[in-house]
């Protein structure tokens, strides 16, 4: 997820969790309030009814003494009500306010309710005096929907304008991000120019990022000349070497045994060559320095490595199966890379199989990808050993088969360099399957 | 034929210049870039082998230079560095062909033959070993009016075998003719001894194969 929109979710989140906290307390606070102003009003008002009833006697209020009165508006949001209090009631003699449902006309409204006893000519009455709460739950109800109507707005507005506030925030890090880091595939490539920011940990970053790089490009080109003046400076004395020997073979009184021993030391430079070859090539590859920029047919480059290896199979009596079912136009790629690829892999496939045994060469496509699979006959892999193939020098099978351990190292190198994925799999004595997924 | 060989590191120049003169090549050396330079202005030159990689000065642009003073001279360059651009570049600039450090002394006199071959257009362009007739051009083998049909590798070996008749090449020198640039990972494969066979009885249903010798331990020779 973006850093931008984790921002703008944080932000917004926490905003709503604040309103809502509000909101919740929004009627509680509301409803106090009201109660309060009730309240003070209740009590007003049966203090006037008492006056009332101190001036002009109860008698003008209640037409009988014993009986009940009770007075109320047209909506019956509004009444008084005073009765007496036969002495067997155990009514405690205070005042109290509170919410109470009363019956005006067979109908139950819930009003705030004022009780006050009171004593008149001997006799306990009870004053009841009470407001209706329809308006006030209205109220209620009228503020917390606003109060949500608000959130959602603040909410809102709140991620629209983090959202631009963070991303104008962000912009120098993005750069950083997208227009420096993601398009490097090789430290030699990459954009030097400084960020410009008024922030000063992306100044910091974007400083470190470049004096980083810096370092990488440099140990990056000293490694890159350093193989390539190893190469030039090992290649020359071998090259001394091998040419000495030709001549020395080349002169007819040199006799047969010591011609043999020389051409064994040729042999070895031979390797050794090789080897310095094989170790540029794999450090060539990983350095970029080859161009990925044409195109081949996959199943004419398998035709053509095979072509290149008959002799070999021919060599070692190893029978060819060729289930070619599909084919790919293979692009971008390099030719040369990808014939070395495919040549390695098959050429190991002979290296490894039994005399007279067989290499089963498939390509197909997947619902997903292109798979060309190579199959052999041969003596197989231990389990615990397949990790370890492409390690270089590692030879796992000392059998008559000679290399130095560089075949498929290059193969895994050249992989990498196509992104095409290898499995192997492989059965002791029964022989190994590669699996290469474009 | 005059060669010179720009090379600084003197032994390797050394063992070069044995090869051709043996070869009756007439051979002059050149340590660095600038006696390069003045031998190329004072003298003519059939062939100039050029290490691009001189002390003193650029091998490419000596080769530019060179280019102008003895355009009739033919350059093969010369690198250990083996980049892919150098050798376009030289290409490019004039060069007839291009080796790469180590090579064999008998790998560069057939890369020599071949551009004489092609500078002198079609006179040289058959080889006679006994009673087969090689056509170069048309890359065809012919004994006794019938055409032979070889493969590509069978056609080059038996070309480089005659290149250098009368003398044994050995296995490795053959295998790197053949497969230059295939980066092997084996040391001690004899796959050329599969093509030999192949090749040899494709001749010998045709005549008598007596020139073709195997060398024990060493390799083959064509002897004329």
């Amino acid at each position: 997820m973006r850093l931008q929109i984790k921002f703008a979710i944080y932000n917004a989140l926490s905003k709503a969790l604040i309103i809502a906290a509000f909101g919740a307390a929004l009627p509680i606070v509301v409803e106090k309030v009201v109660y309060n102003h009730i309240d003070k009003r209740l009590i007003a008002r049966s203090e006037r009814v008492l006056k009332i009833i101190q001036r002009g006697g109860i008698n003008d209020i209640i037409a009988e003494q014993d009986c009940s009165f009770e007075s109320y508006s047209i909506l019956k949001e509004e009444f008084v009500a005073i009765r007496p209090i036969l002495s067997t009631e155990k009514t405690p003699p205070v005042q109290i306010i509170k919410n109470e449902e009363w019956v005006i006309e067979g109908e139950n409204m819930n009003h705030r309710i004022i009780r006050k006893p009171f004593i008149y000519d001997n006799q306990l009455y009870e004053l009841n005096i009470g407001e209706g709460l329809s308006t006030i739950d209205q109220l209620k109800s009228t503020i917390s929907k606003f109060s949500l109507y608000m959130m959602l707005g603040v909410v809102l507005l709140s991620i629209f304008i983090d959202l631009g506030f963070v991303r104008i925030l962000l912009r120098p890090f993005n750069r950083i991000v997208t227009g420096k880091l993601q398009p490097t595939i090789s430290p030699t490539s990459f954009n030097f120019t400084p960020v410009p920011s008024s922030t000063y940990e992306f100044n910091q970053l974007d400083h470190s990022i470049n004096e980083m790089m810096q370092k990488i490009r440099d140990a990056f080109l000293i490694e890159k000349e350093f193989i390539s003046n190893v190469s030039h400076e090992l290649q020359t004395p071998i090259s001394i070497l091998q040419n000495r020997l030709e001549n020395i073979i080349l002169d007819e009184k040199v006799p047969e045994e010591v011609t043999f021993k020389l051409i064994e030391s040729q042999k070895t430079l031979s390797r050794m060559s090789k080897i310095i070859k094989a170790l540029l090539l794999i450090s060539k590859i990983e350095n970029d320095q080859y161009l990925k920029n044409e195109s081949v047919k996959i199943v004419e480059l398998l035709d053509e490595v095979l072509e290149e290896i008959e002799d070999r199979l021919q060599q070692r009596n190893i029978q060819l199966v060729k289930q070619f079912y599909d084919d790919l136009q293979y692009e971008p790629c390099n030719r040369t890379l990808m014939f070395t690829f495919f040549f390695n892999i098959i050429n190991n496939a002979i290296k490894y199989n039994k005399e007279g045994g067989s290499i089963i060469v498939t390509t197909q496509k997947t619902e997903t990808n292109f798979v060309v699979e190579i199959k052999d006959t041969g003596i197989g892999i231990e389990e615990s050993q397949i990790k370890n193939i492409f390690d270089r020098f590692k030879r796992l099978n000392q059998s008559s088969a000679e290399g130095y351990g560089l075949g498929l190292p290059i193969v895994k190198t050249i992989a990498a360099f196509h992104h095409i994925e290898i499995k192997v799999e492989s059965q002791l004595n029964e022989g190994t399957v590669f699996k290469l997924i474009f | 034929m005059n060669v010179l060989i720009v090379e600084d590191e003197r032994s390797l120049s050394h063992e070069i210049e044995i090869y051709l003169t043996k070869q009756s090549f007439n051979c002059d050396v050149a340590f660095t870039g600038k006696t390069a330079a003045d031998k190329i202005h004072t003298n003519s030159y059939d062939f100039i082998l050029l290490d691009l990689g001189l002390p003193d000065m650029d091998g490419l642009e000596l080769l530019k230079d060179a280019k102008k003073s003895n355009s009739e001279a033919s350059f093969i360059v010369i690198t250990a560095r083996g980049e892919v651009e150098d050798k376009i570049t030289g290409l490019d600039l004039g060069a007839d062909d291009y080796i790469s450090k180590p090579f064999a002394l008998a790998e560069l006199q057939s890369r020599m033959q071949a551009i004489l071959r092609r500078k002198h257009g079609l006179k040289n362009n058959t080889m006679s070993i006994h009673d087969f007739v090689m056509d170069i051009q048309n890359r065809t083998v012919i004994a006794n009016g019938q055409s032979i049909n070889l493969t590509k590798k069978e056609f080059d070996l038996l070309h480089y075998l005659g290149l250098h008749k009368n003398r044994v090449l050995t296995r490795m020198q053959l295998t790197e003719h053949i497969w230059g640039d295939v980066l092997e990972d084996d040391y001690d494969s004899n796959y050329i001894d599969v093509h030999v066979k192949n090749l040899r009885k494709k001749l010998a249903a045709h005549g008598s194969i007596d020139w073709f010798e195997t060398v024990r331990g060493i390799g083959y020779r064509v002897n004329a």
